[in-house]
């Protein structure tokens, strides 16, 4: 899992590397470190987010945190965010938009966040690009099964990008 | 000097093209590279000529008649009534140079012509992919089997060098995947549709009076050509036994010029992309973002190579017209070059 934490240090050498001592003796791999420095403290508040394999040794890290003196603001499980862009073309809204993004927001993780739609006549198909919101890189296949489950049902023409 | 005896089958635009770059560059070929290559025979669908053949005289025959029998009647050339088999069959020659029209229903007449070359122990250089799509593998096996080459650069990307790149440039480097746009008569009109913002029928009609889409356009804009492209990339490339039966297909047909100006408006194009890796064979019109070595314009043609050690590597050239000769050319030097 991947957390992201923000913690207090004295603004002291070698302050940072006491905080991220318990994390690489417990195996963690830190993902990125924020230092706010110029909000010239004599406390400066850091944001780490780092990857552990268990509650366990996240509980560990934090004991040897109480220990060290190093003061925990927030903690929390980072969420990575996956922006999935999708060209689709059909009759999106005779077959019933609504119902199409509600299936989408169904699939847990994913969540339609943005839809630009163009008709060039109401009797004839239209043209949309979804951005749709995946919480992570786990949740694009089913989120691509449910879509073409939804294209197949609906005849709409999916037009993935690139890189999926 | 090694003098090589070639035989013409088809002689259409290919055809000729080869034969118009051949008489300009017969001294060029034999100073560098110590290659006589001589046209012993050619056949199209009026029959064959054989024996001492000017290409100058056999180019105005095209352009005069449209007929290769219509030849000028001279002593040193003969002529027959007999097809691209029977010249295989019949007359001496180290290599094929097989050129008729692609056919991906059954790979005729092109299938039997290559096969036959093989049966006769003479090489096979070719730009005819409907064969390779419906039976690369006993293809290759023939030619093994007889102990000849089969060279077929040319039924890829035209001039844009892509299965002598992937495998004697890239040797030892694993290509992952291979993503490209493989028909320029496609990428022109996607490309139309994004400039000027105008329906697809309207961009084929003008593509067809331009000479770049045929009268059938089906072949390219149903996505056909990308995946016969693409199982020889996967066959010769990746080691992959596929035919065209195994590709995923989707064409153009359906993409709208609003679908086109909402991806823009995002920072994207629409391109039909031909994709391959291990458990994939796909063609499917794609959102490539504009910044990206896919987003190339007009009839071009485009690959890029996910490899292991070399990271992305992308060529780019023309996939179509007289530039696919540089193709035909550089697989004929090449069988040579190592016996």
């Amino acid at each position: 899992m991947r957390i992201s934490i923000d913690i207090e240090l004295k603004d002291v050498p070698g302050e940072l590397l006491r905080a991220l001592e318990p994390i690489a003796s417990y195996g963690g791999n830190i993902v990125s470190i924020v230092h706010l420095r110029e909000e010239k403290k004599d406390k400066v508040p850091v944001h780490l987010i780092f990857e552990i394999d268990s509650q366990e040794k996240l509980k560990k890290i934090l004991e040897e945190y109480e220990k060290r003196d190093i003061s925990v603001l927030k903690i929390g499980e980072a969420k990575r965010r996956i922006v999935v862009t999708v060209g689709v073309v059909g009759h999106i809204i005779d077959t019933d938009l609504m119902d199409t993004i509600d299936r989408i927001n169904e699939v847990e993780g994913a969540l339609v966040e943005d839809l630009s739609l163009r008709m060039s006549d109401p009797e004839k198909e239209s043209s949309a690009i979804f951005k749709v919101v995946l919480s992570d890189e786990e949740i694009k296949e089913k989120f691509f099964e449910r879509l073409y489950e939804i294209a197949r049902e609906k005849d709409l023409l999916i037009i993935k990008s690139i890189s999926d | 000097m090694k003098e090589v005896k070639v035989q013409i089958i088809g002689f259409g635009f290919i055809g000729q093209s080869f034969a118009e770059v051949l008489t300009k560059r017969r001294e060029y070929l034999k100073r560098n590279y110590n290659l006589d290559i001589k046209v012993v025979s050619i056949s199209d669908i009026s029959g064959t000529i054989y024996g001492d053949i000017d290409l100058i005289k056999a180019l105005r025959t095209m352009k005069e008649k449209g007929r290769i029998v219509d030849y000028p009647n001279e002593a040193k050339v003969k002529k027959s009534s007999g097809l691209g088999i029977e010249a295989i069959e019949n007359i001496e020659a180290d290599l094929v140079l097989e050129l008729t029209p692609s056919n991906i229903r059954d790979g005729e007449p092109g299938l039997s012509h290559m096969l036959a070359a093989f049966r006769n122990s003479k090489h096979v250089v070719t730009s005819n992919k409907g064969p390779l799509a419906i039976a690369f593998k006993k293809l290759k096996e023939e030619a093994e089997k007889n102990g000849v080459e089969f060279k077929f650069e040319a039924s890829v990307g035209g001039a844009m060098p892509i299965i002598n790149f992937a495998k004697e440039t890239l040797a030892g480097t694993k290509i992952i995947s291979v993503q490209g746009i493989f028909n320029g008569t496609t990428n022109y009109i996607l490309t139309k549709m994004t400039r000027d913002n105008v329906p697809l029928d309207i961009v084929l009609k003008e593509a067809q009076e331009m000479g770049i889409a045929e009268r059938d356009p089906s072949y390219d804009i149903d996505g056909i050509d990308t995946a016969s492209k693409l199982v020889i990339i996967a066959n010769a490339v990746m080691d992959i036994d596929a035919t065209i039966k195994d590709v995923k297909i989707e064409g153009i047909r359906k993409i709208t010029p609003e679908l086109i100006t909402l991806a823009k408006e995002d920072g994207y194009v629409v391109k039909l992309i031909g994709e391959v890796c291990k458990n994939k064979l796909e063609v499917s019109p794609r959102l490539v973002p504009i910044s990206h070595p896919l987003n190339v314009g007009g009839t071009l043609n485009v690959a890029v190579f996910y490899t292991d050690i070399a990271g992305e590597v992308t060529v780019i050239g023309k996939g179509a017209g007289k530039e696919t000769v540089s193709a035909l050319l550089s697989d004929i030097i090449s069988i040579y070059r190592c016996r």
